[in-house]
């Protein structure tokens, strides 16, 4: 199973509820993330806002960081290496790097979105 | 005194900044201590005065009062304790990540929540049994959490795979992500806040209207998540012995009785004791002694009526109305008289022929329908922050969270009740109104802190990138904060109460601001008993006592300030508000 490892811009919490608008991007993607985790996949999410050491410690998250910025996020590395940046990936797209084979009609996102996630 | 009646182990005193929670707290220690009892005082009052009672410095170790046998004292900083909390996530990082990085990190790390969960942290030890208070019969704290704070914490799922594997996962835990504690000593201090055989909490509030309905609101929220065991103290009565020699203190008098009469029913079941207005500063062990004490009440020293000649709030308004249109925001902790300023300028403007609109969230709305064409220039509008913020809640689940299932959702709500909710729901209201400060005043009673301006900048930031990209667009945004930056277009008045601690919270709010690059534009001193001329001993005392917080302002806060004298109505109506344009100057 490959692992995909998403990174995040500084967010208060990742359904953007502290936002001016909350971001159906974020909610989505936080929903498709435990929906691909329940399948079996491996994805993990890291918050520029806290957990910046996983930046510093991830030597191709650090580098994009220093080169493309903060605004350029978000990252998704898959098995280490880069897949895309900049958006979030949807549903189809995690299903194909995780190797999960997805149904039709796509499932109704059972998912908890943000499991926890708390506004600053 | 009722509350000091069979007290239990934890005693928390809570209120709002000025209500003198933290002297009863300090009367409290030294009460119990009188009696033979080991008690340790925790103070986390900015202004920090519990050292300068006892005549000692103490800080965040338990020190002993020599004064006192049998007292101990501890001061926990919020402040600091963010900030070491912010240094824990930002200090590996820093000269590592861009700086630029570093910054956003910080900025995302210091809104109140994040203030409050790290003082909580530093409670935890206290409330659980620990070597460290074993020794205490007592332990009083001059502050209490808030209802969210203590949900937040009770909240299963925020715990699930965190702090047990150490790395988030989907979960996003916020101000909790940089937590030191365990999960297990994070529950049992909430246990033992919800046991009433262990801990009391007691509400402080002044008898005004508006602040026992807030404070009954705090005790619905506590009492909701298992703090039942409450009482409440009425502090600062004015004794009716004042109101015979003095029009000003009888209708203070009569004011104070007609709001304890019209008591919020939930807290009318309430063990209730009043502790009467002193003329004196409750600095000092002797001072404090008296504060509890049913005895006569003290001297007063004599004075003459205060010499003064602070500016008016007319000379506010000549600079404001010179503008001829623009965006004018009362801002202010609550209880201030943020919406009477507010309704007071508006009046002002509308009288001098200028075209205004005053939108206020004052909660009792009398003010809003008693002005509501009263004037001819004058549109009243009114938002009640809990409308809509309920409004916009249900909003966001019915949209955003529409797809998400039980537990999912249930956490979105919770999260949907952090008090940044409050402050978006009820600025996204404003904002629809702002707009039209291009042509006429738009006056605000409320508006949203700096952090809170600079959070939504940062996402409105985002989102223009984003569609930059995407569009490859040339068109150039202007943000809401840009205008609320340019002071020909905004400005800021903040509100304040000749008090120590009002003072105080009011720098905050500035430093506040300006980190969000808005200067405040000036500060207006509400309520001031000096510039009321008073004929009382008693209120002619505080009015000397408040000339150093008035000093303060001028000298050291504010770039141009007003005093507003304390009326002896309610300024409800426009000639009511009219009043408050009196000069204090004599």
């Amino acid at each position: 199973m490959k692992v995909i490892q998403v990174f995040d811009p500084a967010l208060c919490c990742s359904t953007g509820v502290c936002g001016v608008d909350v971001d159906q991007a974020l909610v989505a993607f936080s929903a498709d993330v435990a929906w691909a985790n329940q399948s079996g996949a491996r994805i993990e999410r890291f918050n520029l806002a806290q957990q910046p050491m996983a930046f510093v410690e991830n030597a191709a998250a650090k580098k994009f960081l220093e080169r493309s910025g903060q605004e350029a996020l978000p990252l998704v590395l898959v098995d280490g290496e880069v897949a895309m940046a900049g958006r979030y990936p949807n549903r189809a797209e995690i299903a194909r790097w995780a190797g999960i084979l997805q149904l039709a009609p796509e499932p109704k996102p059972s998912a908890n979105c943000c499991s926890g996630s708390k506004c600053c | 005194m009722k509350f000091l009646e069979q007290p239990p182990r934890f005693l928390f005193f809570t209120g709002k900044g000025g209500v003198g929670k933290t002297s009863i707290a300090c009367a409290t220690a030294i009460e119990l201590a009188s009696a033979g009892k080991r008690v340790l005082l925790v103070s986390t009052d900015p202004a920090s005065n519990v050292g300068q009672v006892f005549g000692i410095s103490i800080g965040n170790t338990i020190r002993q009062i020599p004064a006192v046998p049998g007292l101990w004292a501890l001061e926990i900083d919020p402040q600091a304790a963010a900030q070491g909390y912010r240094d824990r996530i930002v200090g590996p990082v820093r000269g590592i990540l861009p700086d630029a990085v570093v910054r956003s990190i910080e900025e995302q790390l210091s809104g109140a929540c994040t203030t409050e969960i790290a003082a909580f942290d530093e409670f935890t030890a206290l409330l659980t049994d620990t070597a460290l208070t074993a020794g205490y019969d007592h332990i009083v704290f001059d502050t209490a959490p808030t209802g969210h704070t203590i949900r937040l914490l009770q909240l299963p799922g925020a715990w699930s795979g965190f702090l047990n594997e150490g790395k988030g996962d989907a979960s996003c835990l916020g101000p909790l992500a940089g937590l030191e504690k365990q999960r297990a000593q994070y529950k049992e201090a909430v246990d033992s806040l919800a046991d009433p055989l262990r801990t009391r909490l007691i509400l402080v509030a002044r008898a005004q209207v508006s602040a026992l309905r807030e404070v009954a609101r705090t005790h619905e929220e506590l009492a909701k998540i298992g703090m039942w065991q409450q009482f409440l103290v009425v502090n600062g009565m004015l004794a009716r012995t004042e109101a015979a020699v003095d029009p000003l203190a009888a209708a203070i008098c009569s004011r104070e009785e007609a709001a304890l009469a019209a008591i919020p029913e939930a807290l009318s079941l309430l063990p209730m004791d009043r502790v009467p207005l002193k003329p004196f500063n409750l600095v000092g062990l002797d001072a404090l002694r008296l504060l509890l004490a049913d005895t006569a009440p003290a001297k007063c020293i004599e004075y003459p009526d205060t010499a003064f000649d602070s500016p008016s709030l007319s000379t506010l308004v000549d600079a404001i109305a010179a503008d001829k249109h623009g965006l004018v925001m009362l801002m202010g902790k609550g209880g201030v008289g943020k919406t009477t300023m507010a309704a007071a300028i508006a009046v002002a403007l509308a009288s001098r022929g200028f075209p205004v609109h005053l939108t206020t969230s004052d909660p009792a709305a009398h003010l809003a329908e008693t002005l509501h064409g009263a004037l001819e220039n004058l549109t009243v509008s009114r938002i009640d922050p809990h409308a809509e913020t309920e409004t916009y809640r249900q909003h966001v689940l019915a949209t955003k969270g529409a797809a998400l299932d039980a537990p999912g959702r249930a956490l979105l709500e919770e999260d949907l009740r952090s008090p940044c909710t409050e402050e978006i729901a009820v600025f996204q209201a404003f904002s629809r109104i702002i707009r039209e400060s291009g042509t006429k005043f738009v006056v605000m009673d409320t508006a949203p802190t700096g952090h809170t301006l600079l959070l939504l900048d940062a996402t409105g930031a985002y989102h223009r990138e984003i569609t930059r990209q995407l569009t490859e667009g040339t068109m150039r945004a202007t943000t809401p904060m840009m205008r609320l930056q340019d002071e020909t277009q905004t400005k800021v008045l903040l509100v304040t109460l000749a008090e120590t601690t009002p003072v105080l919270e009011a720098a905050g709010l500035q430093s506040d601001l300006r980190r969000a690059g808005i200067e405040p534009w000036a500060w207006i001193i509400n309520n001031s008993v000096a510039a009321a001329h008073p004929v009382s001993p008693l209120l002619r005392q505080r009015a000397h006592n408040e000339l150093r917080e008035i000093e303060a302002v001028a000298k050291h806060h504010a770039h141009r300030y007003a005093v507003v004298p304390l009326l002896k109505t309610e300024p409800v109506g426009v000639a009511h508000l009219r009043e408050l344009f009196r000069s204090g100057a004599v």
